[in-house]
């Protein structure tokens, strides 16, 4: 699919389907960034406070304290990572593949926490912990989140985005296989 | 004559890194990296001292360690947090009262994730001066009077309101010079750390929180305890 689409942006300068494989591409761009940009914040922000990341997880009361000590240590430097390589458009694919893995994690550990009656904050970035029976904000939080997994989907089915390490690497490569 | 051997080919190789190989290291960078910080971060173990009448494993400060068979009520708090400050003005007294009287075993965890609030480390700092009123047998008095002061979330404690808390409280001479060292010192910076842990793992992550022989006491029982100071015979009845 995505061979298609390279080549009719290539074959038709001006035409309909140039102006859609354009289009595409931004969307892809967009996705990228918005969920690039989320995860590295996210990320950072449970990085500078690591105890709040493991107190996060300690509040959906889903793990023993040994695995969400070890899941709200680790789970941060995933998701820069991820971020990462979204921004720079590296590994594309397997990033959006990453970052909609984590996200539909995401939305399942929130909507436990709603089912069982919880009142907590998902600590998306970094802030978690119980909060007033008033003031979750569990729907927000999961469509947000399911809207991040579909930016992710939409990069794991067309990586092939505009300004992106990926696109260098191809290039060159190409390049030097015609040489 | 034999033909020599063709040299060998250079261009054969796909040129560029191959993305698999990009991906490889990747990941396994990325994997190092969380391990390193799992390892750097995870802690110690929970063995640091605390003075008098501290649990080990940062299990907090016993205002009655003596007491048998009554209610084990855990009182969570950092002594920044606002509602603390209010659970302390409402039912600090009635609290404290109920251990004086051998009706319950009360433990203080303090825990100190507001320190970032503050700017200098105002939550650990009050923590720690806490476990030094211990040692100088001052413990409920000396928290109920430092959450009297207690300043707006952010602004901080400075040390002079422990000092000056702990000699309203009574401590003098020695006792009052060994307080004052011990609070410039930060002395039990590691069992107040400890305490932060324990706290998280036993599962509570917000203050105040009280627990009753383990229990957590509910959101609507905690705001009686907050908004009458009566209360708390009936909560602790409810909670059982």
């Amino acid at each position: 699919m995505s061979a298609t689409s390279v080549s009719e942006s290539r074959t038709a300068p001006e035409g309909g389907a140039g102006r859609r494989a354009r289009v595409l591409d931004l969307v892809g761009l967009l996705a990228r960034l918005v969920l690039g940009g989320v995860l590295l914040v996210a990320g950072y922000l449970k990085l500078v406070d690591l105890d709040g990341a493991v107190r996060s997880v300690v509040a959906y009361d889903l793990f023993d304290y040994e695995v969400a000590k070890f899941i709200g240590l680790t789970l941060p430097v995933l998701e820069v990572a991820v971020g990462v390589l979204l921004i720079l458009g590296l590994l594309t694919r397997a990033a959006g593949f990453g970052g909609t893995a984590l996200m539909v994690v995401f939305v399942a550990g929130i909507a436990s926490a709603w089912a069982r009656g919880l009142s907590i904050d998902c600590g998306c970035f970094g802030t978690g912990g119980p909060v007033a029976p008033g003031a979750t904000r569990y729907l927000e939080e999961i469509v947000r989140d399911i809207a991040l997994a579909a930016a992710g989907a939409w990069l794991l089915v067309r990586p092939r985005t505009p300004v992106s390490v990926d696109t260098l690497l191809t290039r060159r490569s190409r390049y030097e296989r015609n040489d | 004559m034999p033909r020599p051997p063709a040299p060998k080919s250079k261009a054969a190789k796909a040129s560029g890194p191959p993305m698999g190989l990009i991906g490889a290291v990747t990941a396994v960078v990325v994997a190092l990296v969380a391990v390193l910080v799992y390892l750097a971060a995870r802690g110690d173990g929970l063995d640091a001292s605390g003075g008098a009448n501290a649990l080990p494993e940062g299990g907090g400060l016993v205002v009655n360690p003596d007491v048998e068979n009554v209610p084990e009520v855990i009182v969570y708090e950092d002594f920044q947090c606002p509602f603390c400050g209010q659970l302390e003005q409402t039912s600090g007294e009635t609290i404290i009262e109920a251990a004086e009287a051998g009706d319950i075993k009360l433990t203080y965890i303090f825990m100190s994730f507001l320190d970032g609030a503050s700017g200098n480390e105002s939550s650990s700092r009050a923590a720690n001066a806490a476990v030094c009123s211990a040692d100088a047998g001052a413990l409920p008095e000396f928290v109920l009077t430092v959450f009297e002061q207690q300043p707006q979330e952010g602004v901080g404690y400075e040390d002079q309101v422990f000092l000056d808390a702990a000699e309203s409280v009574g401590v003098e001479g020695e006792q009052l010079e060994e307080f004052t060292s011990c609070v410039e010192e930060r002395e039990y910076q590691s069992y107040v750390q400890d305490m932060g842990e324990r706290a998280t793992e036993n599962g509570v992550t917000a203050t105040p929180t009280i627990t009753v022989d383990g229990e957590p006491v509910g959101q609507e029982q905690m705001q009686q305890l907050l908004s009458d100071p009566t209360s708390f015979e009936s909560v602790l009845a409810e909670t059982q």
